[in-house]
């Protein structure tokens, strides 16, 4: 499809017209990180940011939500739907959270499909913004999720200097940039493109050998690098890890989720919530009469390693993006690229 | 689209007794359009519960013209200690049915091993009718049952009818057994049966269900005796919050139990259940 260019200083003309018919979400800065925040004006747009402390996952699969209410009648239970359909577009979503997105996407539309993420993943709008400045953490060049996109976006930013290069990929995305009167891009602005791409790929500090990985790793179950990560330390300058579960709440592939009830305190009305959960928390695995499948901290943190080489249940759909989130969050220092080197074994 | 996260309704028709803190609970639907898009499999699970307390998964033990569906439930939570004070007419909330179900089809013809533990003849009391009614396409039965005690086994009553299935053996075996019982029943845990055991590898297939302890042992002792592990299969119990494969706390290994199983083939989960 057709490509745009749009000059820096004339990217308020685009979000105004964002702002007619979507709540706009992108990344702002509000302190010395940067998070995805709702944008109202262009001051508070960050587009120049490295990666944002929680990935985009939140607008889909948010860290709690409501799945219905109910309410106890002469004995009887009435259920209550919530819908969610809400437009929002979020702007300048890097290329491996869109990666995780489209993954997420498959995930939830499997054999059942998940009604609650799906609605408000069908009424949102993605506009990327390709990636120039790769963070210490980021090794998304290695999974081939980055760091520029192909496809999966309804339109899509890189910056080349001055201006933005604006691709369209998708009809939503024609829709939206209709009747803006912006400049078709010239060759040259393709071509910046192309070589920033070439410069950028030289910036990455980490990468991973994802080859036969997931095989690797399912059939060396008892590899010493999974004691070490859980109880002795030492794998590249890592502590045993805390099982704190930071590495489960900031990854954008991660789905994982609890379901509780709560009763209000007529004890006649109450709420249905699903709330993120981690299976690096002791409760994850825990049956009835104190059975606990995965009782230490070595299984648990080795269902997590399994679940990014995509050798776990939710395959390759919660496999790793390369956002590289999980390094910079461990307290222990534990590093997912040093893991896979280990297990393959080269050092 | 539909919403797979809203329960449905039944209500307790009757109560039955099981031992000091297991009833089977007696379910009917009141409206008509469920139970009649309501089909099972033997071996299949579903999340009961009530909502502002939860939901449980929990297994089938047999389903009666469709609307009558029998689940037996222990107190040793949160959910199940409620229902367990619930009354008959009250209500419970209901969703599924979930999961795959024992392997009907891959038994056909072929003698028949089951051998459960504790709560785990629950999910195979569903088969174990179904071979009853469908008698001339299995092979011989040998049914093992084991319990803590003989007070902890539960469809006391069903041993009378299930003694007299045709080419069946029916063992039943405590760990202790301090009082006369009613019935026959050995000492000792579910693989002491396996040296007077009739069931040759042959041409059998195996179905395991009870605790994963026991399922373990069991496991590995018939592999000793010569069972391949394709002959074996056996249903898991995981914390399940979902049953539709996206909360992911059942997986184990590459599998979700509440979408793939829970009943699998030994071969395919071997390495992931904890070794001896």
């Amino acid at each position: 499809m057709k490509a745009f260019t749009i000059p820096k200083k004339d990217m308020n003309i685009l979000l105004e017209r964002f702002l007619e018919n979507y709540r706009v979400f992108g990344p702002t800065k509000p302190g010395l990180e940067s998070t995805f925040n709702e944008i109202t004006s262009i001051n508070q747009l960050h587009l120049d940011y490295i990666s944002t402390v929680l990935p985009p996952k939140k607008f889909f699969h948010p860290p709690k939500e409501q799945l219905f209410s109910f309410e106890i009648k002469n004995g009887k239970f009435i259920i209550r739907e919530v819908k969610y359909n809400e437009k929002i577009l979020i702007l300048g979503i890097h290329p491996c959270d869109v990666h995780a997105i489209l993954r997420l996407d498959k995930f939830f539309s499997d054999e059942f499909q998940d009604i609650y993420y799906q609605n408000r993943r069908k009424n949102a709008v993605l506009v990327a913004l390709n990636c120039i400045k790769p963070s210490e953490y980021c090794f998304c060049s290695s999974m081939r999720t980055g760091p520029f996109l192909k496809d999966g976006y309804d339109l899509l930013l890189t910056d080349i200097g001055t201006e933005y290069l604006l691709e369209i990929g998708s009809e939503i995305g024609k829709n939206i940039v209709n009747g803006l009167k912006l400049k078709v891009a010239t060759d040259s602005s393709l071509h910046e493109k192309k070589r920033r791409l070439k410069l950028t790929e030289k910036k990455f500090k980490k990468f991973i050998d994802t080859t036969w990985l997931s095989r690797i790793a399912q059939e060396n179950l008892n590899h010493d690098v999974w004691v070490n990560l859980g109880e002795r330390g030492g794998v590249g300058d890592s502590f045993p890890c805390l099982s704190c579960g930071s590495c489960t709440f900031v990854c954008p592939t991660c789905y994982c989720y609890d379901i509780y009830d709560t009763l209000d305190l007529s004890l006649k009305k109450g709420l249905r919530v699903r709330e993120l959960d981690s299976c690096q928390l002791l409760e994850y695995g825990e049956v009835a009469l104190n059975e606990n499948f995965r009782r230490e901290r070595k299984d648990r943190i080795r269902h997590w390693m399994l679940c990014k080489f995509a050798a776990a249940a939710g395959g390759k759909n919660s496999s790793c993006v390369g956002c590289g989130r999980c390094i910079r969050v461990c307290p222990s220092k534990i590093d997912i690229t040093k893991v896979a080197r280990e297990l393959r074994g080269w050092l | 689209m539909i919403n797979e996260y809203y329960p449905n309704f039944v209500d307790i028709k009757e109560i039955i007794k099981e031992t000091n803190n297991t009833n089977t609970y007696i379910l009917e639907f009141f409206e008509k359009k469920l139970h009649k898009g309501f089909s099972w499999k033997p071996g299949q699970f579903m999340m009961l519960g009530i909502p502002g307390i939860g939901e449980s998964a929990i297994s089938i033990s047999n389903v009666e013209n469709k609307n009558i569906v029998y689940s037996t439930i222990r107190n040793v939570g949160n959910v199940t200690n409620y229902i367990s004070s619930l009354k008959k007419g009250q209500s419970i909330s209901i969703r599924g049915p979930y999961g795959n179900g024992w392997p009907l089809e891959k038994a056909k013809s072929k003698d028949i091993l089951i051998i459960a533990g504790g709560m785990g003849i629950a999910p195979l009391r569903g088969f174990i009718n179904y071979i009853i009614n469908n008698r001339k396409n299995y092979g011989n039965l040998e049914i093992i049952y084991g319990a803590k005690t003989p007070d902890d086994m539960i469809f006391k009553y069903e041993f009378n009818r299930w003694n007299k299935i045709k080419k069946s053996i029916l063992h039943l075996t405590a760990d202790q057994v301090l009082k006369e019982t009613p019935f026959e029943c050995k000492t000792g845990i579910v693989t002491s049966c396996f040296p007077i055991m009739k069931t040759h590898h042959r041409n059998a297939i195996v179905l395991l269900c009870g605790p994963e302890i026991m399922m373990r042992y069991a496991g590995k002792c018939l592999e000793t005796i010569g069972f391949a592990d394709e002959q074996i299969y056996l249903s898991l119990e995981r914390r399940m919050k979902c049953g539709i494969g996206m909360c992911g706390h059942c997986q184990i290994g590459s599998k979700f139990v509440c979408k793939d199983g829970p009943v699998f083939n030994y071969a395919d989960i071997k390495s992931f259940i904890r070794p001896l």
